[in-house]
């Protein structure tokens, strides 16, 4: 069994593909549009350079061959959503070609990454209407296309999560369901193949497949034919329906698109550098830090603010500490944190529970007060002068420890437990102590 | 046009037929007033590019020569007639009114852009949009005895110009006054981020900024059909030249006489790309049968309100762009253009310019007209086309008269070098004095 995706992503950029209207935004139908995505006659498109960038970072990402030069194409087909009646996209010249992406240690072949314009959405309204918005139409998407190098649907189900995870770190797309991914899905059996156009999300991609590969089996079992077509996937049913019989290339008539030119992307692609992706990371972690897979992964998968922290630690203390400080405590509270400017204060904390000078509790409840805010908050007012005037308060309400103090000095230790408790570990067990012994040794 | 004249618009447009649509306001204190070819999107106008498609469209917003020429103080007074989307050599192709001739009411203007020649030719003071994809505003300049110049491609922003082969289209001017070429090319011209194919050109003082050596091509002016009145004039101008002081000689451009059929494969293959949007939905006619599905009601659709011509050269176009023919004939064609363009390239290190009549015979009759086939017609083109495949700016100017309708001499000079075609359009008025159609009412 032959599988192979073509994985279409909205880019997030804040203006679409070729004109200035806003990606996101105002979800009143037909509400962001001018004359270019409208496709109004006289209008011409403008490259939006932010798109091209993305475009390039994907194409570096799966190490895809990089051109000199890109231009685009129409693709012309009469569909109500398309205004023009025919897609800018790229055809014989897109932006990477050739490239690989490892599922564990299996390369999937990416075939090519190219840019196009997104269509608008069309809604089925009653039995015979359909209403067209077009704020969809223009929003720029990367296609990537696989190789058909997946064999199960399992398989390229999680392909696409593991994909999907270093996509969005490479080009920071957020995972909100702000912007689409869809897939348009390649499935055969035997020789001939079938494509399940515009499937959305993991499950649905996978549940697609299966029906699909069952279908086509079936169908052979019992004498049948597979015939090559374009079939839709139905998310309720869970199962597939012939669409139409496949258009071939030709239909499409491509030209290329004279009003945007060509583009040398050579300089703005060896310019562009790609920001560490989630399974890149875990394999440095591994070789730098000596950790195994899983942890490596793990950290390297954790939002990049948390993985840089552990650097960060690793550079105060051994990778061990860093790592069990990092899982524990860190990532337990990280969600709290709102302000970067903590980080220091982490690394200190961490940094002096390793030399030894505060205690495994104490560094954890510093840490939390350092990572949730509020009690930070709070206890930031206190300084040290209400360290010791606390200090005083206590003392006073127990006249009689100055006395036992100068028979034992051991008779600190309740007021000093008492101080750690109500600073709630603000201050380290050896500051409070310092603290205590210095009021008590003044009143003697 | 003087102020006075817009009062007579009305009479005047309806013997000749040059506006679409004008201005009904008789009075006016701009500095200046314009035309603009129907095909330029003005947002008090409507737009059709004569096209029955389009009718009623009214665009939200100005081309930018428009909107350029608004700036610098001019009124629109009104668009003008064309051949649907351009496709023509006649302004015949259009059910928005046919220009006619101002020496000769039974004579065609000339296309496609002929409305604008027409009113450049009987309005004083009046400058005129025209736009050229393959001689569009050559060919009517020079059957209506006028100034006609179409710039280098790039120079002036299409945005806002209802396309025919975008890798072709070119905004220029056509006037009565040699001088107003010079006067409002750096008023259209210049980067609009809005058309980023006008993003890459040099400053209009590009080039050597006049013409002293012209070639003559033999193979576009021997045997090549060229009518015994045209070759006159077209001898003549020669001596005119001579007598200015500018260099003339016959060189050979064997590559030239393919620069036809690509220009027609290559327009066509874009031109049917652009019509697609067409589809009755959003602009223009919309009284299609809304019981047909989406396929068949705008088949239906274009069916009924596409011309002749526009069927053909979307058919023309959407055959030279199917795989297995693409090689054939689009891939090819953009081959052959590049040929074109290294043969000007080769006479340009010699010559300043290359020169040739514009059209080969005068502008023909309506009754003459109708008996040509649409190859005839095509072929009709074939001196203004390599000039226009290559995207080399170019120049029609008034150089003689046969049986008392002007022909047409025509410079070509390098990419970019715009500047010497204005320089050379004054000149050229200065020794050569030209004949105003007279408009009798």
């Amino acid at each position: 069994m032959k599988i192979g995706l073509e994985i279409h992503v909205q880019l997030p950029t804040a203006s679409k593909m070729f004109c200035s209207c806003p990606t996101t935004g105002d979800d009143v139908p037909n509400s962001r549009i001018c004359p270019v995505c409208l496709g109004m006659p006289g209008s011409k498109p403008a490259i939006n350079r932010n798109a091209m960038i993305l475009g390039l970072k994907l194409a570096k990402l799966f190490g895809c061959k990089i051109p000199e030069t890109t231009w685009f194409s129409r693709k012309t087909y009469f569909y109500p959503d398309l205004c023009k009646h025919y897609q800018t996209t790229q055809y014989d010249m897109p932006v990477g070609e050739g490239g690989v992406f490892y599922l564990g240690n299996k390369p999937i072949g990416i075939t090519r990454v190219h840019l196009e314009e997104d269509p608008g959405k069309t809604k089925r309204v009653g039995e015979d209407s359909s209403l067209v918005d077009y704020n969809r139409s223009g929003i720029p998407l990367a296609e990537i296309v696989t190789e058909p190098d997946l064999s199960t649907p399992a398989e390229a189900r999680d392909f696409l999560s593991e994909l999907l995870k270093e996509i969005r770190d490479v080009i920071d797309l957020p995972d909100n369901g702000e912007r689409s991914v869809r897939c348009d899905c390649n499935i055969s059996v035997a020789k001939e193949r079938c494509e399940v156009k515009n499937v959305t999300g993991l499950k649905n991609v996978e549940n697609c497949l299966k029906f699909e590969m069952v279908r086509q089996m079936k169908t052979i079992k019992s004498g049948g034919k597979i015939k090559r077509e374009t079939r839709r996937y139905d998310e309720e049913t869970k199962t597939t329906t012939s669409a139409r019989s496949k258009e071939t290339e030709a239909d499409y008539g491509y030209i290329g698109e004279p009003d945007l030119g060509i583009y040398h992307i050579r300089k703005m692609a060896d310019e562009i550098v790609l920001k560490e992706s989630p399974l890149k990371k875990a394999e440095r972690f591994q070789r730098e830090y000596g950790l195994n897979a899983k942890t490596a992964k793990q950290l390297a998968s954790a939002p990049s603010g948390l993985s840089d922290l552990f650097e960060s630690l690793c550079g105060e203390c051994d990778v061990h500490t860093a790592v069990k400080w990092t899982e524990g405590v860190i990532s337990a509270n990280w969600k709290s944190v709102v302000s970067e400017d903590v980080v220091p204060d982490i690394v200190e904390t961490v940094g002096k529970y390793h030399a030894g000078k505060i205690t495994d509790t104490e560094c954890s409840i510093k840490l939390k007060t350092i990572m949730t805010g509020s009690e930070a908050d709070s206890a930031e007012e206190n300084c040290d002068s209400d360290l010791t005037s606390l200090v005083n308060e206590i003392i006073d309400a127990n006249p009689s420890l100055v006395e036992d103090y100068r028979g034992n000095d051991k008779a600190a230790n309740s007021i000093i437990g008492t101080v750690i408790k109500q600073t709630g570990g603000k201050y380290s067990s050896a500051e409070v102590v310092d603290a205590v012994r210095k009021s008590i040794e003044l009143r003697l | 046009m003087t102020h006075f004249q817009l009062e007579k618009l009305p009479e005047i447009n309806s013997k000749y037929s040059m506006f679409s649509t004008f201005t009904e306001n008789a009075e006016c204190d701009a500095e200046f007033l314009f035309s603009a070819k129907d095909n330029l999107t003005s947002s008090e106008f409507e737009t059709c590019a004569g096209s029955d498609i389009l009718r009623g469209y009214r665009p939200v917003f100005d081309a930018t020569p428009i909107s350029r020429m608004k700036e610098k103080g001019g009124f629109l007074v009104g668009k003008t007639n064309m051949d649907e989307f351009g496709f023509g050599t006649f302004s015949t192709h259009t059910t928005f009114g046919v220009p006619k001739n101002p020496f000769d009411t039974n004579r065609s203007c000339g296309g496609s852009s002929g409305g604008a020649a027409c009113a450049a030719a009987v309005f004083d003071g009046h400058v005129a949009l025209g736009v050229s994809t393959g001689g569009s505003i050559v060919c009517p300049a020079s059957f209506c005895g006028v100034y006609g110049l179409s710039p280098s491609y790039g120079r002036v922003s299409r945005y806002g110009l209802i396309d025919y082969g975008n890798s072709l289209d070119k905004i220029g001017l056509l006037s009565h006054d040699a001088y107003d070429l010079g006067k409002y090319l750096p008023v259209i011209s210049g980067k609009d981020p809005k058309d980023i194919t006008s993003c890459v050109q040099p400053d209009l003082k590009t080039g050597k900024g006049k013409i002293e050596s012209v070639a003559v091509p033999k193979e576009a002016v021997e045997g090549s059909g060229i009518s015994e009145g045209v070759m006159k004039a077209f001898e003549k101008s020669l001596e005119t030249l001579r007598s200015m002081s500018v260099d003339v000689e016959y060189v050979s451009m064997p590559s030239l006489k393919y620069a036809i059929p690509a220009y027609y494969v290559i327009a066509t293959s874009e031109a049917s790309t652009n019509l697609a949007r067409f589809g009755g939905m959003r602009y223009g006619q919309q009284d299609g049968d809304l019981s047909l599905g989406f396929n068949e009601y705008f088949t239906d659709f274009r069916s009924k309100y596409f011309g002749e011509e526009a069927k053909r050269r979307i058919l023309l176009g959407t055959f030279t762009r199917m795989v297995g023919y693409a090689d054939k004939y689009y891939n090819k064609a953009l081959r052959v253009r590049m040929a074109v363009i290294n043969e000007y390239k080769k006479q340009f290190e010699r010559f300043d310019s290359v020169v040739t009549p514009t059209m080969p015979f005068v502008a023909p009759r309506f009754d003459e007209i109708s008996e040509m086939s649409a190859l005839d017609a095509y072929k009709a083109d074939f001196l203004t086309v390599p000039p226009n495949l290559t995207g080399m700016p170019h120049l029609s100017v008034p150089c003689g008269y046969s049986d008392g309708m002007p022909a047409g001499l025509m410079f070509t000079s390098d990419h970019w070098n715009d500047s010497s075609l204005t320089h050379m359009a004054e000149k050229w008025s200065d020794s050569f004095e030209s004949v105003h159609a007279e408009v009798s009412l």
